[in-house]
């Protein structure tokens, strides 16, 4: 059982490896989004095959058991995450902004 | 040219008398219309404000950025920020521009904590009003007795330095940083604010520093 949670893991990673390539080269990513997310990825892919390394990870950082510190790690991840969707769409807002306001300069001359 | 510019939510019930009573003190009267369901561009129009619309609501500073394009391209002198609620009192505003006038200052920053006039609310003058000073001075980088007060007047230099990017609540604390940011000179002067509902509570409070948190993060 542990043997194809193992494989549908390292398929699912291998398969959105091949998604980031798909995007960098369709220029939808930029290369340091490219090189993060498939670092990320082959971690995954490292920590499926051999889970002490997040064990001896989380004994570098200090933290007790290596569970944890994945734990720690993907919590992080989330809050950047979450914060650069908040920048995102920020920037979006303000180029809607902008289109609003050309179009109501437009109309008035 | 003086010219006042009124960002206009759902205002039909007050814009025309604010309109009329705008252009017995101004030279021409931009009310823009951010996404508006009710009238309120019809009646603008028809007290004969010059109605800039906004198709969708972007929110208060949005509306000021957009008046202000409009202001520059017309080449206009001085600019008054008038609220569209009869928050403000049309007296203060002649006073007001000759003190600006006289100062040569570029900028004047209304404020309801200078005199005894304005009916505060208790929570407002004694809890959040300190609080928004704390943080305006933070961010804006001024100090100011009340920076998110909407009625000022730019001058033509503070008009050309002076460029928006805070679409919400937040382009009151930004004014004040681009004043400094830009070496304008200012002035306050103290307005009547009367109070038709509460205004900005404390969770508008923080959105406004939640925005200027981000917009640390944003292009410009």
């Amino acid at each position: 059982m542990l043997i194809v949670f193992k494989l549908l893991f390292i398929v699912f990673s291998l398969y959105n490896i091949f998604g980031i390539f798909q995007r960098k080269k369709g220029g939808s990513l930029g290369l340091l989004g490219a090189l993060f997310w498939s670092f990320f990825w082959c971690a995954v892919i490292v920590v499926v095959l051999w889970p002490t390394t997040v064990q001896m990870l989380a004994d570098t950082f200090g933290i007790g058991r290596g569970s944890d510190f994945v734990l720690y790690i993907s919590v992080a991840l989330l809050f950047f995450l979450l914060f650069r969707l908040h920048i995102k769409i920020e920037n979006m807002n303000k180029n809607i902004t902008k289109i609003v306001r050309r179009d109501s300069l437009q109309e008035k001359s | 040219m003086f010219v006042a510019i009124v960002p206009a939510y759902n205002e039909g019930r007050t814009i025309e008398r604010v309109v009329k009573e705008l252009l017995s003190c101004v030279d021409s009267v931009i009310v823009v219309d951010d996404g508006s369901t009710d009238a309120t561009a019809q009646k603008a129009k028809q007290a004969g404000a010059v109605v800039l619309s906004h198709k969708i609501n972007r929110g208060q500073g949005a509306a000021l950025e957009t008046g202000h394009e409009y202001a520059r391209k017309i080449g206009a002198d001085y600019v008054l920020h008038f609220d569209a609620d009869l928050q403000f009192d049309i007296q203060d505003i002649v006073p007001a521009f000759h003190a600006l006038q006289e100062s040569k200052a570029d900028i004047l920053v209304g404020s309801r904590y200078l005199d005894n006039r304005s009916n505060i609310p208790f929570t407002k003058r004694y809890i959040l009003s300190p609080i928004s000073r704390v943080v305006d001075f933070l961010f804006g980088g001024l100090k100011l007795t009340d920076a998110h007060n909407g009625f000022r007047i730019l001058s033509k230099r503070a008009l050309r330095s002076i460029v928006i990017t805070h679409e919400g609540m937040a382009h009151a604390t930004e004014i004040p940083r681009l004043v400094k940011k830009n070496k304008l000179t200012y002035i306050e002067f103290p307005v009547k604010v009367t109070y038709h509902e509460y205004g900005q509570n404390l969770f508008g409070g923080i959105n406004v520093v939640k925005d200027l948190i981000l917009g640390f993060f944003l292009h410009k």
